[in-house]
């Protein structure tokens, strides 16, 4: 039985038994590359729910700080292993109701950028086929077909990955993945080391580059599933205004600083961030920064450990920090 | 506006990045550096006070502006400032164990160790920030902290920010 039989089956079964009121997964898109968030009400319908390594989506989006719509709905939801860890650090903070939800883990082995296939061919994409683990085979609409190894194509985040498989789940789909040995290596920042050893001013002059591209459309606010207040987000503030309605490099990397120290100690770098920006900022390089600098200060991965709070919500007297 | 952003942008992509001292020198000129301090009220707020008081000679460069406390001081503050333009920023407040409301300098040292490593990593010289303890009593302390951190900046001159 295939991962997605086992999606299909869980999900025909907690809306049969009326544990959930909709269940959360992923559906073929629009385009080949594509695939998009399903939200299935009926048993009948489960069928659109499909995995395949395209499946990039981080659902715990939708259930961020108990605003799912209707407010008391029970939803059920897929999460990989990186979104699994979204969601412990919402359930560590206490902002989505762990009564409410019904999580199904889904091991992954990696999943496909598309952009990077969409980047190989000036033609469109008719049909992108996983024919056997590790392979994929992409049709253009002229006829060419094309296969590539799945790990060439791999999303950046996923080469540097070390949760596999779901860290809380109530039904796993299907046989976990090889676990990589977390307790004997530590995490690999080596994506950053590039832009670590540039000097000051090629460190501004790249940033300024990239950001002044930004058209703060909000889209990785919106997708990040740990960034909770985005109703009343800050960046967005009038009266007093925080950040500056002018939109360049300055302010949109203000915009985006804020962004980045509002989810220290949630953010999991699961990069939907970086998937949604749509002139591919690469913001990995603000939040696994991040990431590093808080592993190389409290040793602490966010949302691995359900009974852990996330660092900047404690302190500990003997914290060796300052003069 | 936005267009010429954007022609300066790849320009200085493409060409060689300048340094920081050539930097320094062109268009900021000779001005004097403009400091932003952050201070919380009841430590290192007084503790200036104690410094003019008692006379000390310190540098005319530092703004000081008052927080209840520096468990109150958002990273936000000090990116602020520098995207407004500023050339050094000081944060400073009570030692560990002496916050009037006994912790929020503990939870801040965690965030300020943080800022500080992230404001290094956009390109800001480790001399242009600066956070601190100084408490009330600490007139002379609180001299040699701004005395030195203005040479810093002095140093370096006036900023000329390009991203941030």
């Amino acid at each position: 039985m295939s991962r997605q039989d086992h999606i299909r089956e869980f999900a025909a079964k907690a809306l049969a038994d009326g544990r959930v009121d909709y269940f959360i997964g992923w559906k073929k898109g629009h385009n080949a590359s594509e695939v998009i968030p399903a939200f299935v009400k009926d048993p009948a319908d489960v069928e659109q729910l499909i995995w395949n390594p395209l499946c990039h989506h981080n659902l715990v989006t939708f259930i961020k700080r108990n605003m799912p719509d209707p407010v008391d709905a029970k939803i059920g939801l897929c999460v990989k292993g990186c979104d699994s860890r979204t969601l412990v650090s919402l359930l560590q903070e206490e902002l989505v109701d762990k009564e409410k939800l019904y999580v199904v883990g889904v091991p992954c082995d990696g999943v496909v950028d598309r952009r990077k296939l969409e980047k190989e061919f000036a033609d469109e994409l008719v049909d992108v086929a996983f024919p056997e683990k590790g392979k994929v085979v992409v049709t253009t609409r002229k006829g060419e077909t094309k296969e590539f190894a799945q790990a060439e194509v791999l999303l950046d985040a996923c080469s540097h990955c070390r949760y596999p498989n779901a860290v809380y789940a109530d039904d796993v789909a299907g046989p976990l993945e090889t676990e990589p040995d977390r307790e004997g290596t530590k995490p690999d920042w080596s994506d950053i080391a590039d832009y670590e050893n540039l000097s000051d001013d090629e460190k501004q002059a790249t940033l300024e580059k990239v950001y002044s591209t930004c058209v703060r459309c909000f889209a990785c606010i919106h997708v990040c599933p740990v960034c909770v207040c985005w109703d009343k987000c800050v960046n967005r503030s009038r009266q007093p205004e925080l950040v500056a309605q002018k939109v360049g490099a300055k302010e949109n990397l203000l915009f985006q600083m804020i962004h980045m120290f509002h989810v220290a100690g949630r953010c999991t770098s699961c990069g939907a961030c970086d998937r949604a920006c749509p002139v591919e900022i690469p913001l990995h390089l603000l939040h696994r920064k991040m990431n590093k600098e808080i592993y190389d200060m409290f040793g602490f991965e966010p949302g691995t450990k359900l009974d852990e709070k996330p660092v900047f919500q404690l302190f500990d007297l003997n914290d060796q920090f300052g003069d | 506006m936005a267009d010429t952003k954007t022609t300066q942008a790849s320009g200085a992509a493409s060409g060689a990045a300048p340094s920081t001292s050539a930097a320094a020198s062109g268009a900021a000129g000779d001005r004097p550096v403009k400091i932003v301090g952050i201070v919380c009220n009841w430590c290192s707020y007084a503790g200036a006070d104690t410094a003019g008081t008692g006379r000390f000679k310190q540098p005319p460069n530092l703004r000081l502006v008052r927080v209840p406390c520096t468990g109150r001081i958002d990273p936000l503050f000090a990116l602020k400032a520098f995207e407004k333009g500023a050339d050094g920023v000081l944060i400073s407040g009570c030692h560990p164990g002496d916050c009037h409301y006994s912790e929020g300098n503990y939870y801040a040292r965690r965030k300020f160790e943080l800022l500080e490593r992230m404001i290094h990593y956009l390109g800001i010289p480790k001399e242009r920030f600066k956070w601190t303890w100084v408490s009330a009593s600490e007139g002379q302390r609180w001299q040699q902290v701004v005395t030195d951190f203005v040479s810093g900046v002095e140093k370096l001159g006036p900023r000329e920010g390009r991203a941030l």
